[in-house]
């Protein structure tokens, strides 16, 4: 007797539909067999299954039993065809009827209870896309795959549960849809400082609010104890919730990458990561024999903050060149193909120069002038040049700090903060609304050329800086945007000059002689 | 190619011969050799971790100096040795770098592209060693002895305790030649050797006219001027946007005058967000009122 149950196989962010079809055969030596290019997970959820019907009381038959995976030719991962493989084979065994155009995953326990399994909202999209009405998923993966509206998810428990819905003895209830609309209130991390916790650095703060409204790269270079780490740390703080779109590409990463925790459901808050120095190139743009992503798409629509910047090996930091250009990266294996989405804000904080102390008003630098050039060039000019703001952080004396500026009561917390950028935003989307974009950063030239209108004397101060501070063609257009940002701060619908003239504040800067 | 000069030769330098026994047998040089290019030199030495003010000092007194025609004469190392060469050459005067090593090495070899410019611009490379010869220990304290006895003064901006500069200090004080040096503050590392050398009765000097007074110049400018006051400086852009910040750029300016800062200072001091005053200092800065190094602006 041969039953069809339906899965889907996740490969990156892409999904395909896979037919699970279950053949218990009336003559042949007794044996449970999977074929289609099945790996150790899949193989060994035989056992699981088996182990799972008898937990259920239902006896398991001594006969010929073979599960083909089709497509045959495309390699099947993981834990995902447990369910089905069960399912397929309680309907030949109890007789029961799954309803039709319903979808099936999850991972099965000894017990016959469902376990969390990773990808649930990849294969609920799929479901909807396919066509599926119904998907049956494990109830600690149910709100990831509820966020997709339009098909109804049932949250099983177990084995026993499913069999009692299917004969309509005690129907599941179907998995609410946790609703984003514009008007939800927003969720926010609180980050691990409060922006009023950092004393002085009035600039660099400026820098950050900018960075987070239009959702700029930003360098911070300074001395060691200068509070960069603490000024990044507190970047979340002020960054505006994920919108909708942003939501769903975000958990759409991590549902890939198994990272939703049990019960989990849309990511809100936009992600702060902070790979350490040592991290590979594979690592931070994602990668291996089954291409996982990365800490650059992990970081997607958040903030990656790379500390100690020129730390990093070389060859690991050039692969950030593509990816920040593109917002996307592309990864290539003899098997596989993976396209992986890459839109990042990156946060970078360095020191001067090998000792650190290079400008400090107290300490004395011992670099010698080649040693400083060096440990400069070690992250190559196109890089730092897709960087937008470049700022110092200058060590701050606490105790020159008067009354007022040293208690963090007068400084303004990081909600207050949020709230400008949470505006500018707004501006940015409402600009935006017909391309494919969401912030300043992402302009591209013919963007800039339509949206960013400057006024003459912004245009003329632009110009002389050009030829005064030797700019690059590319920070020209950096310094455009950053303006832009900086009048979207300012509720202005032109680029003024004194927007302008304060983005040239954060050009990159050479620090030879 | 390198040419040699020796003691008996007409065009031999005529201060460095007055030093006497120590006066070198025998000079190698690159370049081209005008002998009115040594008639009126001034060493310029001091730290090679120069500091900011340290660069300051040179840009003011050696850029008026070289302007004013006097040869700027130098160890070509880096720091203050350099920054000397450098100014000099900006204001179109002429320079003299004295090395260390044999005469077809370029040390320290990453400043080839200052060496390469100095001998571009009618400047003089001279050492006493032939060849490729290394520099080693010694070379460097015989070679201050050819930068003190070629110049009739001798200029030490930031010295430590135990700086070489303190060498070619005394080196001039012994051949009776005139000795200046720029008091830096008492705070810095950089001033102890200066404070030595004052006590041991240097002349302090703020301003490049106690130097060039020193010098019997024809009241006539060379190459470049010097830099003119901010005040008479640019064409200003747009006199109705200017008006509306200058009193906020003269309190910048009196801060800055009195003690360079970085923006988070300046904004502290006059309470101002960072926004409001960036736009101000980028103005000012395009305008060549101030400039910005390291991380704290200055006045030009």
């Amino acid at each position: 007797m041969l039953i069809k149950v339906q899965s889907a196989a996740i490969r990156g962010l892409d999904t395909i539909g896979v037919d699970v079809e279950v053949n218990v055969a009336a003559k042949g030596l007794p044996g449970f067999d999977i074929v289609g290019l099945a790996d150790k997970a899949v193989d060994e959820s035989r056992e699981r299954v088996k182990t799972a019907i008898l937990s259920s009381r239902i006896e398991f038959p001594q006969k010929k039993i073979t599960i083909n995976l089709a497509p045959a030719d495309i390699p099947k991962e993981g834990s995902v065809y447990d369910l089905p493989i069960a399912v397929g084979l309680l309907s030949i065994l109890t007789g029961c009827q799954a309803p039709p155009k319903s979808l099936f995953f999850g991972e099965l326990s000894l017990d016959g209870s469902l376990r969390h399994t990773k990808g649930a909202l990849l294969m609920a999209l799929f479901a909807k896309e396919a066509g599926f009405e119904n998907v049956f998923a494990p109830k600690a993966s149910a709100n990831e795959a509820a966020v997709i509206s339009g098909i109804k998810v049932f949250p099983v428990e177990n084995l026993r549960q499913l069999l009692n819905h299917f004969a309509g003895k005690q129907l599941i209830d179907v998995a609410l849809t946790p609703g984003v609309s514009p008007s939800t209130p927003g969720v926010y991390s609180e980050g691990e400082f409060n922006m009023a916790e950092v004393l002085g650095q009035e600039q660099a703060k400026r820098a950050m609010e900018i960075a987070a409204a239009g959702g700029h790269n930003i360098l911070m270079v300074g001395s060691p104890g200068a509070g960069k780490t603490m000024l990044a740390r507190a970047l979340p703080g002020i960054l505006p919730s994920l919108n909708e779109g942003e939501s769903l590409e975000v958990t759409k990463i991590f549902s890939s990458a198994g990272r939703i925790p049990v019960g989990g459901s849309l990511i809100r808050v936009r992600q702060f990561r902070s790979p350490h120095h040592t991290t590979s190139p594979v690592g931070l743009i994602g990668g291996g024999t089954r291409p996982q992503p990365g800490e650059i798409s992990l970081a997607h629509r958040g903030v990656l903050f790379l500390d100690e910047f020129n730390e990093f090996p070389r060859s690991v930091l050039e692969v950030l060149r593509q990816p920040l250009e593109d917002g996307f990266v592309t990864i290539s294996r003899s098997k596989e193909k993976t396209m992986y989405p890459a839109r990042f804000m990156l946060v970078a904080s360095a020191n001067p120069c090998p000792c650190g102390y290079l400008n400090h008003p107290k300490k004395n630098c011992i670099c010698l002038p080649r040693q400083i050039k060096k440990y400069q060039k070690r992250v190559s000019g196109p890089l730092l040049d897709r960087i937008d703001l470049h700022i110092d952080v200058p060590p701050v004396e606490v105790n020159e700090l008067s009354g007022n500026q040293a208690a963090s009561d007068f400084l303004e917390p990081s909600s207050a903060i949020r709230e400008r950028v949470v505006s500018a935003r707004k501006k940015q989307e409402e600009r935006f609304k017909d391309d494919a974009l969401y912030v300043n950063a992402e302009m591209r030239n013919r963007h800039i050329k339509k949206y960013c209108q400057l006024s003459k004397e912004a245009e003329q101060i632009l110009q002389q800086a050009g030829i005064k501070f030797q700019l690059s063609a590319r920070s020209y257009l950096k310094m455009i945007k950053i303006a832009r940002t900086i009048a979207d701060l300012a509720g202005a619908p032109e680029i003024e000059v004194s927007h302008m003239a304060e983005a040239l504040q954060y050009r990159p800067k050479n620090y030879e002689e | 190619m390198a040419c040699q000069v020796t003691l008996q030769d007409k065009k031999y330098p005529k201060l460095l011969k007055e030093i006497g026994k120590s006066a070198p047998k025998q000079l190698y040089y690159k370049g081209v050799f005008d002998e009115s290019i040594f008639e009126n030199c001034l060493a310029v030495v001091g730290s090679r971790r120069m500091t900011t003010y340290g660069r300051q000092v040179v840009e003011r007194l050696v850029g008026e100096a070289a302007a004013a025609g006097i040869t700027i004469v130098s160890g070509f190392m880096y720091g203050v040795d350099a920054a000397a060469h450098k100014t000099s050459l900006r204001v179109g005067g002429k320079t003299i770098a004295v090395m260390p090593c044999g005469i077809d090495l370029i040390h320290p070899e990453y400043q080839q592209d200052l060496y390469a410019e100095i001998l571009e611009n009618k400047g003089l490379v001279i050492s006493e060693y032939e060849g490729e010869m290394q520099p080693v220990t010694w070379t460097y304290p015989q070679r201050n002895r050819i930068v003190a006895g070629l110049s009739k003064a001798t200029l030490v901006v930031e010295a430590g305790d135990k700086s070489g500069s303190l060498i070619t200090a005394r080196l001039a004080q012994k051949f009776k030649r005139k000795l200046f040096v720029v008091p830096g503050p008492i705070t810095s590392e950089n001033s102890k050797g200066i404070m030595q050398l004052i006590k041991e009765g240097a002349t302090p000097v703020s301003s490049a006219n106690e130097v060039i007074s020193e010098y019997p110049l024809r009241k006539q400018n060379f190459g470049k001027s010097s830099p003119p006051s901010p005040a008479s400086r640019d064409p200003r852009p747009n006199p109705d946007f200017q008006n509306s910040f200058s009193t906020l750029e003269d309190k910048i300016l009196q801060q800055l005058q009195r003690e360079p800062g970085e923006i988070d200072l300046l904004a502290r001091v006059f309470c101002l967000p960072v926004s409001k005053l960036s736009m101000t200092l980028s103005i000012m800065e395009l305008r060549g009122i101030i400039k910005q190094e390291g991380n704290k602006y200055y006045v030009n």
